[in-house]
């Protein structure tokens, strides 16, 4: 899809894009002229030019300098290398992101952040517990990984037994 | 010569006893677990057998199935390679009661040398100087309480089947003693399929020296220099480097001839390592013997010329070493860094996950031994090693400059890797000075964490590859059964026109 020319049809198009990088949100507005794109970034202007791309690697010149961009995406998810430098952008599509302040759903369970085996669940329904408590040591890639109660509360559910299989990002135990 | 061998292991190091097979002649043979069906490894292989389910206690920790697999291809010898049963001694005895020879010491050594509390004892008959702890496995946690209080806190628990930093935890109270017991036994059984744990003294901030050695079966016995293995994350080794840039020849010598009189006391037939602490005052102290081909080997073959893994082969297969010791030199300087499929800015935490592209690094001394590709989803059941880079040059700081710039040829993309962060250790002043201990990455975890100066320029190519919709990038993950739709193909350019 790379390489279409000037005189298509596409001008003056303006998409705005939102990316999450280690918690932090990242707005790109992108206005497209032939094989040149503006970016606005917060209040920094960018002239983006000499754009080609091929397979995984995006050549473009920002001031001059010429950056040869390896990138690469899998759903919302962007991974970026630039320099020896690696970034992993969480594009957000559709309804705009709404920050974790005053979501209070955040910390309420613990799950893994990878696949793995629940090697151990020291904790029962109806336990007190404080913050920091161990709730599941989950294994992965011969490590084991202490999932730790994000504050203090009491233990509502657990969904899983010892010795399962679980998913990346699925709750093991819920504090009420 | 040995006609057909079975590599019992996965990843790059199966790749590379294949190497080593071809190059002799002999036939290699691959086994995987279910989610290895589509591994790498079974590429170098003349046939591969399904050994059952993906962890690794179903798989490749399973004696009894490898072994089974092992007559029905009739296979003459087994190559472990490092981990799963790399130093099992019941592995090693099944292999003998089915004449099958184990490429590796035999029983009685993997025995001595396997169980560190037995070698300890052995080593200090010897008269190679070892760190104070106990000199029996702990059964009793009063046991365990008792050594800590004689020897002073801090005290590190060890697996007594351990290696590569599995199931080792420091203790610097006696509060935490219990637990951190327990989390070790849990810890070895899973990585070793054995929870016996033992204790010493924990001598801080020492240098990690380790001698690669070998013995033949007519008593013939060389070491071929050090490795310095200072830079660990987690206890595990990352970097690995040769010659060590804090020895000299005196005491590169002393330590050699020490690694020698340890593996000819435990009778220690075939490659081995040798591995040392070095405290502040320069003074060692064996720690352990590793019975294994380590992963760390290629920057010993870079300088020194030798095929660690071949003369593994040759010498399970009767052979003599046939090196003298006054023929090995070593000729410049050799660089490894540890590939990882983890996220260093989230306390290394795995990170497995389809592989979405792949470039690696090329030119004069670069070497990789790699066990992946592109469009392979890196399984989260075993390791998280990718591959191993090896450069070579005349000095150490040619080295240097030369693994830094292959690092920053590696492209992986699609998992979170630890290639910028190799990078960021090689840049610090500490490392190129080249005196640096094993607790450099917890120490300077802060300035190794990544500045991402090009923010912008990565954004806007984030930007552009979205506004595309680039079908060409699109790697589908082959699970969900779903394609890319039409509509997904177009990009939002086409559906705004």
């Amino acid at each position: 899809m790379h390489g279409r020319s000037a005189g298509d049809g596409v001008r003056d198009l303006s998409m705005n894009y939102t990316f999450i990088h280690n918690g932090k949100e990242y707005s790109v507005e992108l206005k497209r002229n032939g094989d040149n794109f503006t970016a606005q970034i917060g209040e920094v202007k960018f002239n983006v030019t000499n754009v080609d791309s091929e397979q995984n690697i995006m050549v473009f010149s920002l001031k001059d300098i010429r950056f040869a961009v390896y990138h690469a995406r899998t759903g919302n998810l962007h991974y970026v290398n630039i320099a020896g430098e690696n970034y992993v952008y969480e594009q957000i599509v559709g309804v705009s992101y709404k920050s974790t302040e005053g979501g209070g759903q955040k910390g309420n369970s613990v799950s893994s952040p990878m696949p793995g085996l629940v090697v151990k669940i020291p904790v029962a329904v109806g336990d007190p517990v404080e913050e920091g408590v161990v709730l599941a040591i989950v294994e992965a890639m011969k490590m084991q990984n202490e999932l730790r109660a994000p504050r203090a509360g009491t233990v509502k559910k657990i969904y899983f037994k010892e010795g399962q299989q679980i998913d990346a990002l699925k709750p093991i135990v819920e504090l009420e | 010569m040995f006609k057909k061998i079975l590599i019992a292991n996965r990843g790059e190091i199966a790749i590379r006893i294949a190497r080593a097979c071809r190059e002799l002649g002999i036939i290699p043979i691959g086994v995987y677990s279910e989610i290895d069906r589509t591994s790498a490894h079974l590429n170098f292989m003349d046939s591969a057998y399904h050994i059952g389910d993906s962890p690794p206690q179903a798989s490749y920790l399973n004696i009894g199935r490898i072994v089974e697999i092992a007559k029905k291809a009739g296979v003459d010898a087994i190559h472990p390679g490092y981990g799963f049963l790399a130093e099992n001694t019941h592995f090693a005895r099944a292999c003998a009661d089915s004449r099958i020879m184990f490429i590796g010491p035999s029983a009685e050594s993997l025995a001595l040398v396997g169980d560190k509390v037995a070698s300890r004892n052995t080593v200090k008959k010897a008269n190679v100087p070892i760190i104070p702890g106990m000199e029996g496995a702990g059964k009793e946690i009063s046991s365990f309480k008792k050594m800590a209080a004689q020897v002073g806190y801090p005290v590190i628990v060890k697996a007594s089947m351990g290696g590569g930093g599995k199931g080792m935890r420091i203790v610097r109270c006696e509060k935490e003693l219990e637990d951190s017991i327990s989390a070790g036994q849990r810890e070895a059984q899973s990585a070793f399929g054995d929870a016996t744990v033992y204790l010493e003294k924990y001598i801080e901030k020492p240098h990690h020296i380790e001698f690669q050695v070998m013995r033949d079966t007519h008593g013939n016995v060389i070491h071929l220099f050090e490795r310095e293995c200072s830079i660990q994350r987690r206890h595990q080794k990352i970097i690995e480097e040769t010659p060590s840039p804090i020895l000299d020849q005196t005491m590169r010598m002393q330590m050699g001839a020490a690694a020698m009189k340890v593996i000819t006391a435990a009778d220690y037939v075939n490659a081995g390592t040798v591995e040392f602490l070095v405290d502040g005052n320069k003074k060692f102290y064996f720690l352990e013997v590793n019975a294994r081909i380590q992963v760390e080997h290629p920057i010993t073959e870079a300088v020194t010329g030798v095929d660690l893994v071949m003369q593994q082969i040759r010498i399970a297969a009767g052979d003599p070493i046939g090196i003298r010791q006054e023929q090995l030199a070593q000729h410049g300087h050799a660089i490894e860094a540890r590939i990882y499929a983890e996220d260093p800015e989230n306390k290394f935490m795995p990170s497995p996950g389809m592989i979405l592209d792949l470039r690696e690094p090329q030119g004069p001394g670069v070497r990789i031994d790699s066990g992946v590709y592109k469009g392979w989803d890196v399984p989260p059941h075993y390791d998280p090693i990718l591959s191993k880079l090896i450069t070579w040059a005349a000095d150490r700081q040619q080295c240097v400059a030369r693994m830094r710039a292959s690092l920053r040829e590696y492209i992986i993309l699609g998992i979170k890797t630890n290639i910028g962060f190799m990078d960021r250790i090689m840049a610090t002043e500490v490392f190129k000075k080249g005196d640096y201990h094993t607790h450099f990455i917890d120490e300077n975890i802060h300035e190794l964490m990544p500045a991402y100066d090009h923010m912008h320029a990565a954004l806007i190519a984030a930007a552009i590859s979205a506004s595309r919709g680039t079908r060409m990038n699109i790697v589908t993950d082959p699970g969900s059964k779903q394609g890319t739709t039409p509509w997904q193909e177009l990009g939002a350019w086409e559906i705004c026109r």
